[in-house]
């Protein structure tokens, strides 16, 4: 055992990932199906009976979810573990293959096809090749090489970063869960939001669902760990939707209340409209490019950095060149457009070039190749191209999964009605991980974004944070105003890949996930306290009854807001700087500074208006602040953990420099090749005028947190005459930009009404009632011309074709033989005449 | 001799064949149909024999191919016959288009 993780220590992350699948399998599925089996013979007694007792009987037993989270924490110790291994042998300075032969793996899957790179022979007439050796005037070769969909994962300093953090992070929501969720261990659980929302119903009770919540819980763990591993898009693809079917149980976990099965739908269905975009995007790359690994797409795309004569200029970078004349041979050539020009194409590379055949990549140091073929002489560029627009395409459907699943604008509508799902759930899935998904996904498949897309992912990042922000601004309800942060600040993200800071933005993915979780934590804290209250108008004066939630919230919103030395401050100072550095060299798109500048000040406001109204002043409910009490210790432990963490999960040496974050250069040892590349001037610009970015930061932050605190904390301004005075705008954010209206004017209304009208058509037993005098009423001409009168139609043409053959078939044997003899000749004379 | 080559023969065989299936198609009289039958299957055999002949690969195949259509034959017939007689033994004719009993 110790051998077979030594060679590949890649495997420890795959026994990870399993662990709460076993978990998630042994609760639900094994444990669940079970007991409803023996149900019908609990009363006989028997060895049925009294598995089905042994299983905890009517009362919802607790031992799977204590399993569960011991499973989750051994995933988090190998996690760890991996972790501390795999920076251990980047730091032995290994070798990109040694490293990649240690920490990654690949099987097929689906295979059609050879498939083997190891056999040359077969690998010269690969589509993924496209290389031709001999000089035979043979037509290029035909797609026919072997293609597979794989399973595999690969470690790098991002993946084991995101693993080590949402299995860390999943252990304390887990932990945090065994508390919150402790009503669900009760035989009947009275839920008075059903009462609530559906008048009529009274006292609505049902079984506790503890077992399910925790194997729930942990099939989401699993998906998440598997998208974080996965080597290419097929899998990322299949997690991506396991983590959305997760999220779609868990936020209608309750589903008996109306609002919580209206957001599960509206989360799931809004999530498909991105993942079709990410569908096409995956096909596109499959039919265009002949491998889903993202590693051997990246390959595909951007120049290699050395080829046979030694190390390459232009390596990874995108090579746009235009169709040629075709040569003597008929093959397709390709030459580089003029300077200053574009090319309709982008040139593709072997995927597996250190194949022993010669290859001369473009722009070697000692030649300068002005044209090339492909797949025309061996020495010559001839592994084809792509249409440009197609490879923008590509980037545009990942992209759009990642918005989908981000909850960028346009299709952020369902992160903040996803509160609906019971709070641990809020911090595991809608804050710390799976929305942080489509961020990762934007980043690890970065090569594979064009200029144009990245621009496009940042302008959605920077339009996503302040509308997010604005509406967050005026929300009431406690769970809301992080969600619309958790957008806000998921847009950051986006925002600081888009411009180039690759590093900077999954470093605030890294450190958002630590504080938002803590903040969501302590929410749910506060709502376990407050008996299930949410809005922030009815607490107040609570860090007198609850004070390692109230101060632990307090640590989690100076880190959001950027406070210095706390783990938020060094991503946003990295991020603003970067977006600052970009605006620098590309003067027209300067907003992606000051959107995120104002959008600062906004993070502070929100965040110590919601820390202020929960916590400081006098209470404003008595009833509310009566019953309130402290959380047990198995909820407040988490919190002051992912407390210390929220402080210094960033920290370095030099403190007060933000560039010196550690976690920070950890990432940036993994950042591709085509970061350098595509943003070098901006990344200079960025270095050099990080402080200006930084104290602008600090100062927004500040001014924001100093008005919160002047409206809710000691009252100088009062917030009922800021709203009269905002007016129209006050209604226009609290009805968070008309989104959802919107959406239900132009899409929902116009599908319901359709279906209303066909269903109204087709329900009718008549056209109407039989006029006077006809003994029948009128029957339904609009269905017998349609659908019904099609499938008749159909049913009536194959009895008419029947009852026409009869008489063809008389029983006359010389009818037979003449009809034989006469076909035969036909098909000879027709053979004769197309061979002829 | 001359040597005739394979094609007269192949000619000959699809003659006695074209010849067969019209006598199939035409005659009402179950004698003559049998007859069609003879003819159809002795140009089978004569393919037969002309590819033993010609082609080296077949040289003993085709003659035991040819005498067992032959026997094959003999014994069609006999069965043939036998149901031809009774068929006359029950309706006085051996007209194929009176042999309707079956018909639904």
């Amino acid at each position: 055992m110790p051998e077979w993780f030594a060679t590949t220590p890649g495997r420890l992350y795959v026994v990870a990932t399993l662990l709460p699948l076993v978990g998630c399998a042994l609760l639900l599925l094994f444990a669940g199906l079970a007991r409803n089996l023996c149900r019908p013979l609990r009363a006989s007694g028997g060895r049925a009976g009294s598995l089905y007792w042994l299983l905890g009987g009517d009362k919802p037993l607790a031992t799977g979810a204590y399993l569960a989270t011991a499973l989750m924490g051994l995933a988090a110790v190998l996690a760890v573990v991996g972790l501390v291994m795999f920076l251990g042998d980047a730091q032995r300075g290994l070798k990109p293959d040694e490293l990649a032969a240690r920490w990654s793996e690949r099987t097929d899957w689906i295979r059609v096809g050879n498939t083997d790179p190891a056999t040359p022979a077969e690998w010269d007439k690969s589509d993924s090749a496209r290389l031709v050796r001999d000089e035979s005037t043979a037509a290029p070769p035909v797609p026919r090489g072997g293609r597979a969909l794989e399973l595999g994962y690969r470690i790098d300093h991002l993946t084991a970063l995101m693993v080590a953090m949402v299995t860390v992070i999943g252990t304390l929501i887990f932990v945090f869960s065994l508390g919150y969720m402790r009503d669900e261990t009760k035989e009947t659980v009275e839920d008075h939001e059903v009462d609530h929302q559906t008048p009529g119903t009274h006292h609505f009770a049902r079984r506790g669902r503890y077992g399910r919540f925790f194997a729930y819980l942990s099939l989401f763990a699993f998906s998440m760990l598997n998208l974080l591993v996965a080597d290419n898009l097929f899998q990322v693809f299949v997690s991506w939707e396991l983590v959305g079917v997760c999220s779609f149980f868990l936020i209608g976990f309750y589903y008996e209340r109306p609002s919580a099965s209206r957001a599960a739908a509206k989360a799931f269905i809004v999530n498909r409209v991105g993942d079709a975009g990410f569908l096409v995007g995956i096909l596109v790359a499959w039919t265009s490019l002949g491998t889903l690994n993202i590693d051997e797409l990246a390959r595909r795309l951007r120049s290699p950095d050395r080829d046979t004569h030694g190390s390459l200029e232009l390596a990874g970078q995108l090579v746009r060149v235009n169709p040629g004349q075709p040569d003597e041979k008929g093959n397709p050539t390709y030459e580089l457009p003029a300077k200053g020009e574009t090319g309709t194409h982008l040139a593709l590379y072997p995927a597996l070039w250190e194949d022993p055949t010669h290859f001369h990549g473009l722009g070697h140091a000692r030649t300068n190749d002005r044209e090339f073929t492909a797949p025309a002489r061996q020495t010559y560029f001839d592994f084809g191209a792509m249409p440009y627009w197609l490879f923008v395409v590509m980037g545009i459907g990942i992209f759009l999964g990642c918005v989908g699943k981000s909850a960028q604008v346009p299709l952020h509508t369902w992160l903040p009605d996803a509160m609906e799902g019971p709070t641990p759930v809020s911090a595991l899935i809608h804050a710390a991980t799976m929305v942080a998904a489509g961020v990762y996904l934007v980043g690890r498949c970065y090569p594979l974004f064009a200029p144009e897309v990245l621009l496009g992912v940042a302008y959605t990042g920077a339009v996503t944070l302040f509308v997010a922000a604005t509406i967050a601004l005026v929300q009431t309800d406690i769970k809301r105003v992080l969600a619309y942060s958790t957008c806000s600040q998921l847009g950051y993200m986006m925002l600081a890949l888009g411009v180039g800071g690759w590093a900077a933005g999954l470093l605030h993915l890294l450190t958002h996930a630590f504080f938002k979780a803590l903040l969501f934590l302590g929410s749910g804290s506060v709502i376990h306290g407050c008996h299930h209250e949410q809005d922030l108008r009815k607490m107040g004066g609570l860090l007198t009854k609850m004070r390692v939630t109230g101060f632990t919230m307090l640590v989690g919103v100076l880190a959001i807001a950027g406070a210095p030395f706390f783990s938020g401050w060094y991503s946003k100072d990295q991020i603003l700087s970067s977006a600052l550095g970009y605006g620098l060299v590309h003067r027209e798109h300067m907003t992606l500074f000051v959107l995120p500048l104002l959008t600062a000040a906004m993070t502070g406001f929100y965040m110590f208006r919601l820390w202020f109204l929960a916590f400081a002043g006098a209470p404003r409910d008595h009833h509310v602040h009566d019953h309130a009490h402290e959380s047990p210790a198995v909820m407040t432990v988490p919190l002051v953990i992912l407390a210390l963490f929220s402080v210094g999960v960033a920290w370095g040496w030099p403190l007060w420099d933000a560039d010196a974050s550690a976690l920070g250069h950890l990432l940036e040892a993994g950042q591709p090749a085509a970061v350098r590349v595509a943003f070098g001037p901006e990344r200079l610009t960025a270095h050099d005028h990080h402080l200006v970015a930084g104290v602008l930061a600090l100062l927004a932050a500040a001014l924001g947190a100093g008005l919160a605190a002047a409206m809710y904390w000691r009252p100088k301004l009062d917030p009922a005459a800021v709203r009269a005075r905002a007016g129209g705008a006050y209604t226009f954010l609290l009805n968070k930009w008309y989104f959802d209206e919107a959406y239900d004017a132009a899409l929902v209304r116009p599908t319901v009404g359709l279906a209303f009208a066909s269903a109204a058509a087709d329900k009718r037993p008549t056209d109407g009632p039989a006029p006077p005098g006809a003994a029948e009423p009128p029957p339904r001409r609009y269905d017998l011309g349609t659908l019904d009168g099609l499938i008749t139609t159909v049913g009536q043409l194959v009895g008419a074709a029947g009852r026409e053959l009869r008489l063809v078939q008389t029983g006359r044997l010389r009818g037979y033989v003449l009809v034989l003899a006469l076909t035969v000749a036909g098909l000879l004379g027709m053979l004769v005449g197309l061979s002829g | 001799m001359i040597e005739l080559g394979l094609p007269p023969f192949l000619l000959l065989s699809a003659f006695l064949f074209a010849c067969g299936v019209s006598c199939l198609a035409v005659k009402r009289n179950a004698i003559g149909v049998l007859m069609g039958v003879e003819l159809i299957l002795n140009a089978a055999n004569l393919n037969f024999v002309a590819f033993a002949r010609y082609n080296p690969a077949f040289r003993v195949e085709g003659q035991v191919f040819a005498l067992l259509v032959v026997v094959l034959a003999a014994a069609e017939a006999a069965v043939a016959l036998a149901i031809i007689l009774n068929f006359y033994n029950n309706h006085a004719t051996v007209d194929v288009d009176r042999a309707d009993d079956l018909r639904g």
